[in-house]
């Protein structure tokens, strides 16, 4: 493959500029018993590259007042740099030279190891991560999408320097793009080629391409719910079902199922399990943009007492989707507020280069999100319909709380499963 | 239309703020930004928690959550639809100091979102049929922080470090107090608060000058002028070592909490950051860099400078293995007392950090606005860059005789948390 795809999109801004360098290898990519390796050799990547040890690279990074982070998620991996327009000749080089010439120093690799076992400990403090890791690994197993981008405990423990040094060798070697967004000096207007850091960037495109993303998701019938007892004052609620990419037709009609269901204070869940009912103060439904089967997922917390209440209220608004058509009313409400979502991702020359980056790690074209808002007038509410139909009808439950409620509410998903599950009113 | 970078690069200074005072007192102020993509109305108030007298615990941001169940004119949920099907967003937040509403909107929306959102604020209506489900909302949420134990840390600190003083107090109250609280104590409240000039609006993005019309004839115009209310007392922090066990930490946290001048001082305000940058902020920071990175004896190293009107608050927080929290403690004993003047090199990477800092948050309209009302409303008026000047003011020896002297751990709170027995 040759050099990343470059994308310019000049910004009026106070003179910064934000540069996003996306790479196709992602934690789906994880091999079995690595989980996590992508996310440790993407926080690896800025100790030390090029020329630069890892303490020149600090220095030179912070010593400008910039940002440069490197993470890995779900579908790729994100290379990040904030910085203003007179440090960009400096600093743009570190993109190219994280990812062909990465020091991997061994005494950096293990102090980053020991710094992700510890937050993934730390993260089992909350109970909405838990929540939403539990759902995970019901819903994906072990496929990629099964696991958080920062691992697996014993996985990360046992994985070998050696083996990342391997996953850093193919960094190149898949299609890349690098999105600069906002102010740079005109110099910089040329070829990628020209520009130091990317000179030793191969030319050959590897026979080792990023796995295909899981876009058939097959349900397992005898699991349905999974439960973590917690000692906490409330339950955190989690319910979702995998659906289809971002490129899929479909895609656009969940989003609007979503910004109908959980996005502002208007919407269904707010209003219902909130401001009717008081059962919630943080309430949502949330949709990734993802390669592959996307989870859409409702999220609540609630008292123990009041629990049962809030998982009927996510349950009936769930089932409602797929079992009548929203009116003219919610429509129009659910398309604005798409519009509005839109308007304020783009604030920023860092939320513009990421956005543009992922279409194209998706395979989209520039102009998708202006596509969508042209297609957003011509769907119907029937179109609606069946998509929540064809996509949120297996739905599956994660509960992190106390272990008395816990059984309570295991209860209410029995009934609901054995009756099918349909909202409780109709 | 494809931009020639030699206009984009010479534009950027910050944007240029209009200040005016209506007849009331209430502070106006007008970031034009001719290039966000939405405008931002924010509208702040001296009503936060430190403004709660005895009994009222919990009432500014009680009363936060009560403003968007309506107005007289609005019924409940009609503002956010309203604002959302304009392609709108809206939101509040209650802190020690203030409070503020703010909206985000198509630039072309901004009149109908001001009509809107000044009519939620100042004319709420508090209706007791959804007092009583809305206060279920805030004891939600009380258990929701409950349920995250850096929250409980951080409280824990915050209320053995200022005891008799209102930033010690949990901003949300406590279910006892705010099961004690009516419609008619929350009107009190409100009335006694939302006054001229105690309100602040700030409008940041395109086309603000079209709305000073609107804004001078809006009912923000026809408040009542502030009365002078009992002046709160300075900040005074008790000096201390406290040590608890959380049951669900997983790791250990080590909390120091020092107090300084108040956000009026912008001069220390400045200095402090510098501080605590130089301290905290990236490998190369002196905490980050003994702790994290050389003696690996810590995971996370934050320390923050939280800017308040009655005494600013420098945070240290600390997680880390329970193992290590002597060795931690040493080292910070170490780096606090003895460590030697910062370098020059070093000064110059704070300086860069906290001036980039700033330049990085005038991207965004909602940050613009924010900055400028908080300025204004504590009577600042001030350029949103004016804070820098005093930037380079700031020497080593400075720092040392002035900063270093004051973190000194003997006149921090600190708060050892481990986890409890079952690990």
């Amino acid at each position: 493959m040759p050099l990343p795809v470059l994308k310019r999109i000049p910004l009026r801004t106070p003179g910064v500029m934000a540069a996003k360098l996306l790479l196709p290898w992602g934690s789906a990519c994880d091999a079995p018993g690595e989980r996590g390796s992508h996310q440790l050799l993407a926080a690896c990547l800025s100790r030390g590259c090029g020329p630069l040890d890892p303490l020149q690279l600090a220095d030179l990074v912070e010593g400008r007042g910039a940002g440069l982070r490197s993470d890995a998620h779900e579908d790729g991996l994100l290379v990040s740099l904030r910085c203003t327009v007179e440090d960009v000749d400096d600093l743009l080089p570190l993109l190219g030279w994280m990812i062909t010439a990465p020091q991997l120093p061994p005494d950096q690799l293990e102090l980053e190891r020991s710094l992700s076992l510890q937050a993934l400990q730390r993260q089992r403090e909350d109970p909405f991560q838990i929540g939403i890791d539990s759902w995970r690994k019901l819903v994906y197993g072990t496929s990629g999408y099964g696991h958080d981008p920062l691992g697996v405990q014993t996985d990360l423990e046992n994985l070998a320097p050696e083996r990342l040094r391997e996953l850093s060798h193919r960094l190149p070697r898949g299609p890349a793009v690098l999105v600069m967004a906002g102010c740079w000096p005109d110099q910089l207007n040329g070829d990628l080629k020209q520009l130091q850091g990317f000179e030793r960037w191969p030319a050959t495109q590897s026979t080792e391409q990023p796995p295909e993303p899981l876009l058939d998701w097959c349900p397992q019938k005898d699991s349905t719910i999974v439960t973590t007892a917690m000692d906490t004052e409330q339950v955190v609620l989690t319910l979702g079902q995998a659906c289809c990419s971002h490129s899929h037709d479909d895609d656009l009609a969940l989003r609007l199922l979503q910004s109908h269901l959980g996005s502002g204070m208007s919407s269904l869940l707010f209003q219902r399990l909130r401001e009717e009912h008081g059962v919630a103060y943080d309430v949502g439904a949330y949709l990734s943009a993802r390669a592959g089967a996307a989870p859409f997922l409702l999220y609540a917390s609630s008292s123990a007492e009041r629990a049962e209440l809030a998982l009927t209220l996510l349950l009936d608004s769930w089932c409602e989707l797929s079992e009548r058509e929203l009116t003219s009313a919610e429509l129009d409400l659910a398309r604005a507020k798409y519009r509005g979502q839109m308007a304020h991702a783009s604030q920023t020359a860092s939320q513009r280069a990421e956005r543009s980056a992922q279409l194209h790690g998706l395979g989209l074209p520039d102009d998708h999100d202006q596509r969508c808002l042209s297609r957003l007038e011509t769907l119907t509410s029937r179109q609606l319909l069946v998509a929540a139909g064809r996509w949120l009808n297996q739905p599956r439950l994660s509960l992190c709380g106390p272990a008395p409620t816990l059984r309570r509410l295991e209860s209410v998903w029995e009934r609901r499963q054995s009756g099918g599950v349909s909202s409780s009113s109709s | 239309m494809e931009l020639c970078h030699a206009v984009l690069i010479s534009s950027f200074t910050s944007p240029e703020l209009t200040h005016w005072t209506l007849a009331n007192g209430v502070h106006c102020v007008a970031a034009e930004m001719p290039d966000a993509p939405l405008l931002c109305l924010d509208l702040w108030c001296r009503a936060g928690s430190a403004s709660e007298e005895p009994g009222e615990e919990g009432m500014a941001h009680f009363l936060e959550h009560m403003v968007f169940k309506g107005s007289e004119r609005l019924g409940a949920g009609e503002f956010d639809r309203a604002i959302e099907a304009l392609g709108g967003s809206s939101n509040a937040a209650t802190g020690f100091d203030d409070v503020h509403f703010h909206v985000l909107i198509p630039p072309d929306q901004a009149s109908v979102a001001l009509e809107l959102l000044l009519d939620l604020v100042l004319n709420p209506s508090l209706a007791e049929k959804t007092f009583d489900l809305e206060r279920d909302v805030v004891l939600e949420e009380i258990a929701q922080y409950e349920d995250q134990p850096d929250e409980q840390v951080l409280q824990q600190t915050l209320s053995r470090a200022c005891p008799q003083h209102a930033y010690g107090r949990p901003i949300l109250g406590r279910p006892e107090s705010l099961k004690a609280m009516t419609p008619a104590s929350m009107r009190r409240f409100h009335q006694q608060r939302y006054r001229g000039s105690d309100c602040c609006l700030a409008v940041s993005g395109c086309g603000v000058d079209g709305l000073k019309q609107s804004i001078e004839t809006s009912p923000l115009a026809a408040l009542p002028a502030a009365t002078a209310r009992s002046s709160h007392s300075g900040l005074e922090l008790c000096p201390g070592r406290h040590h608890i066990q959380v049951e669900r930490l997983e790791s250990a946290r080590l909390l120091m909490v020092w107090s300084g001048a108040a956000a009026a001082d912008q001069c220390w305000v400045v200095g402090a950051d510098l501080a605590t940058t130089l301290l905290g902020e990236g490998r190369r920071s002196r905490l980050v860099a003994r702790l994290r990175e050389e003696l690996q004896i810590a995971e996370t190293v934050d320390m923050d400078l939280t800017s308040l009107e009655r005494g600013s608050l420098i945070t240290l927080e600390i997680s880390c293995n329970p193992t290590h929290l002597e060795a931690v403690e040493t080292c910070i004993q170490e780096q606090l007392t003895t460590a030697e003047l910062f370098t020059p090199m070093e000064i110059e990477r704070g300086r860069q950090l906290v001036g980039k800092g700033l330049r990085y948050s005038l991207e965004s309209s909602a940050q613009v606005a924010s900055m400028a009302a908080s300025h204004r409303l504590w009577g600042r008026e001030q350029n949103l860059l004016h804070p820098l000047t005093h930037l380079r003011s700031w020497s080593s020896e400075r720092l040392q005789a002035e900063l270093m002297q004051q973190l000194h751990p003997d006149r921090a709170c600190t708060l050892i948390a481990t986890p409890g027995s079952r690990h």
